[in-house]
């Protein structure tokens, strides 16, 4: 199965250098799937394959990537549950409205990539075999890994590199999981849910129940989905000429809002992991005035859509400092499964959960022809059930 | 009995270097090349001045071709690529495709000089973290050589002389990340050759060179380095850039000024990256065909690159030029007139042994 893209348009890849620009597979780093199934022939591990159905997507250097639709095991996002649980919550919302089965698991074991790229913690073999262990898991389930956080879903593929071209990190951590009676289990792919929203982009659009014709954004691609083990990251070459991941910006194409670009698109959301933990003043100095700032003066836009935990995190919740200080900052952010789910007409507050959300999010709402006085009605009605002990909490049922 | 001529893959300045002297030793040379014109990569793309004496590009490459073209000895075939061989050192049997009409011939030659050279880096292969797809005003050092050719070096976006420019040195080259660990050996040569070009046409202008280490080797530091400086005042200055952005109608450019030890944003109008040399697709294809030994970057391998630097691991097969890795033009000339001599020497001695 192939996926039809959405267009942005970047002429100079054909105009500008004397030879036109393509993706060649030659020019990539080492291709990771012959390792993993030659060490599967080795008896080193077990590989999961990608279950049917699945879509092929292209990466980077034009290699091809199999992105499952369905019998997915949802690896979630510690600061997405914590933080903003709308967004995992849409995630599992497309699923449902998509007739996808999943797997919500609840003994996924955190993958500790924070800290490790915040320079502050854990080892390879530590770090190895909790990336193993949640593969184990998954595949004892027969569902397949799909990773929510951008942190983890890096991390994991850079363990990846690690398992494959050492012996003795893989003798360690089968020691580990022999402890805890778990398989050696590597995926076929290592899978990011944004892969799978790009995947299923065309059918969300055809579902599609809320016209986004008059909906500008700017996307904020995250730097953990596509600068590590960067080969790896879905490309285009209808989507910025195959100059930027494809990821997210096909995503808004498709739903027929306008991508509205800006010069520190590369740039971090200025979460910084070291910096979130030891230096929040320049996070929250990076994020408003390096990207919402620069987003606000260039393109105006009226939501920034990005796919990753600590990217809607910072960039949501940094803007009350900018706004104390006079700066023109201002913009809505959220997940692209939010910002799909409501495409599909999810509920604003049952199932994206905005209320979570920092930034004043109510004017594109109305934008969206949402009337979110009504809807908080609704979810006002909701909670009044939850306070009387007549439900412990809210089900699929009840948010629609 | 082997035969007396000997095949030259591409005519650029190695290939018309090899096959003139080749012609002059009295063999026969036969020059095929891709393009439909004769001078290789200074001549596709507009090289303006040579780096070494400053001479016209275009002028001394058709001093080259000449040698070529005005010599009895040799054979030019346009248009055309080597798609199979036979046989070995002393008896090859290359076939050779005229391109888009199907014609092909079979070309018998006791040995084989492979000059299919370099292309440069696309800088917007790996990382887009300097936007040259992204902003009209950041080109790369081949750009920058068609406008100094023409005397009209101008800001893109607007066709106006710009008033800053900047160079980025090292942009695919001495680069672990992205696999060229090499060193392209002419960039910073070619760098300051512009920068002072930039300033003799544009007085007004000022001219940054941000770099790693510059490599200005032989007398291309008194030639070009030091006048640079000196004469020209381009401002040399030893960094990083990690970003290019756009600022109104500038770019701003981005980095740590590492002799400083401070970061530092330098606005800019037209941005030159200094590209890089990697293998052409002719070198890629022609080591297929052959069997060519490719080293870890896809250049010719070459088994004793410093005794003896135009041999390569198919016997009766020699390599001139940036096919083999980095060269500059006096490398490139070099090698051409020592892989012409051997080859011509090995197809006479095979000769007289075999008669």
């Amino acid at each position: 199965m192939t996926a039809t893209a959405g267009f942005i348009p970047y002429d100079a890849v054909n105009t500008k250098s004397s030879r036109k620009f393509e993706r060649q597979a030659e020019y990539a780093p080492e291709d990771f799937h012959k390792h993993v199934f030659e060490l599967e022939a080795e008896g080193e591990w077990i590989v999961q394959r990608v279950p049917d159905p699945y879509v092929e997507v292209m990466t980077k250097f034009g290699r091809k990537k199999k992105i499952p639709l369905e019998l997915t095991w949802h690896h979630k996002s510690c600061g997405q549950c914590g933080h903003i649980p709308g967004y995992s919550t849409s995630i599992f919302w497309l699923n449902r409205k998509l007739n996808f089965k999943y797997l919500d698991p609840t003994d996924q074991t955190s993958c500790t990539a924070w800290n490790y790229y915040a320079s502050a913690t854990s080892n390879a073999a530590a770090q190895a075999s909790v990336a193993m262990r949640n593969f184990a898991a998954a595949y004892e389930t027969g569902y397949y890994p799909i990773i929510h956080c951008g942190t983890s879903y890096g991390h994991y593929k850079e363990v990846r590199e690690e398992m494959m071209h050492h012996a003795e990190l893989r003798h360690q951590v089968r020691d580990v999981l022999k402890k805890l009676g778990k398989p050696m289990v590597m995926p076929e792919e290592i899978v990011h849910y944004s892969e799978w929203v790009h995947a299923v982009r065309d059918r969300i659009a055809a579902q599609q129940k809320r016209s986004f014709a008059n909906i500008s954004v700017a996307v904020h691609p995250a730097c953990h989905y596509y600068k590590l083990v960067q080969e790896d990251a879905i490309y285009d070459p209808d989507i910025y000429g195959g100059q930027r991941t494809a990821t997210v910006s096909a995503l808004i194409v498709a739903l027929g809002a306008e991508v509205r670009d800006y010069s520190t698109w590369f740039d971090c959301c200025g979460f910084g992991f070291r910096h979130i933990l030891v230096q929040r003043d320049f996070t929250r100095s990076f994020a408003t005035r390096r990207k919402i700032q620069v987003m606000k003066e260039e393109a105006n836009p009226d939501v920034v859509i990005t796919h990753d935990t600590g990217c809607v995190t910072t960039l949501d919740k940094s803007q009350f400092v900018g706004q104390a200080h006079g700066l023109n900052v201002g913009v809505p952010v959220m997940s692209d499964a939010q910002f799909a789910a409501l495409a599909m007409g999810a509920h604003p507050y049952r199932v994206c959960q905005l209320h979570w959300h920092s930034t004043e999010y109510r004017p594109l709402l109305e934008k969206m022809g949402i009337d979110h006085e009504a809807a908080w009605a609704e979810f006002q009605e909701d909670l009044k059930t939850l306070k009387s002990g007549e439900k412990e909490y809210l089900t699929w049922e009840d948010v629609g | 009995m082997a035969p007396d001529s000997i095949l030259i893959i591409g005519g650029g300045p190695a290939g018309l270097e090899a096959a003139r002297l080749v012609g002059d030793l009295g063999a026969k040379a036969v020059v095929v090349e891709k393009r439909d014109h004769l001078g290789g990569t200074p001549i596709a793309e507009n090289y303006a001045a040579l780096t070494h004496g400053f001479r016209d590009a275009e002028e001394a490459v058709d001093e080259m071709i000449r040698g070529v073209t005005h010599n009895p000895n040799v054979e030019v075939r346009l248009g055309s690529e080597v798609v199979a061989s036979e046989g070995g050192a002393g008896d090859f049997k290359v076939t050779i495709a005229k391109g888009g009409n199907g014609a092909s011939e079979v070309v018998n030659a006791g040995a084989v000089i492979v000059a299919t050279g370099f292309q440069h880096f696309d800088p917007g292969r790996e990382t887009q973290m300097y936007g040259y797809y992204e902003y009209d005003d950041v080109i790369t050092l081949a750009d920058a050589e068609a406008m100094l050719k023409h005397h009209k070096f101008v800001k893109p976006s607007n066709g106006q002389a710009p008033e800053r420019v900047c160079f980025i040195q090292c942009v695919g080259s001495r680069d672990r990340q992205i696999g060229n660990e090499y060193c392209s050996k002419v960039c910073c040569g070619i760098s300051s050759k512009q920068a002072i070009e930039i300033r003799q046409q544009l007085p007004n202008s000022k001219v940054f060179i941000f770099y790693i280490d510059m490599r200005m080797y032989g007398y291309w530091e008194n030639e070009i380095y030091w006048p640079a400086q000196e004469k020209y005042h381009v401002q040399y200055v030893k960094g990083i850039i990690t970003e290019i952005i756009r600022k109104g109608d500038r770019l701003l450019v981005r980095g740590e000024d590492t002799t400083m030890g401070r970061p530092m944003e330098v606005p800019m109008d037209v941005v030159v990256l200094a590209v890089g040399m990697e293998p052409s697709r002719g070198t890629k294809d022609v080591a297929k065909v052959f069997g060519i030994k490719q080293n870890k970057y896809n250049f010719i391998d070459v088994p004793h690159e410093a005794l003896d630097p135009t041999a390569t691991s198919v016997p009766g097969v020699f390599v001139a030029g940036a096919a083999a890795g980095p060269k500059d033009l006096d490398d490139s000339i070099g090698m051409a007139g020592a892989a012409a001599a051997k080859a011509v020497a090995m197809v006479r001695k095979l000769a007289r042994v075999s008669a």
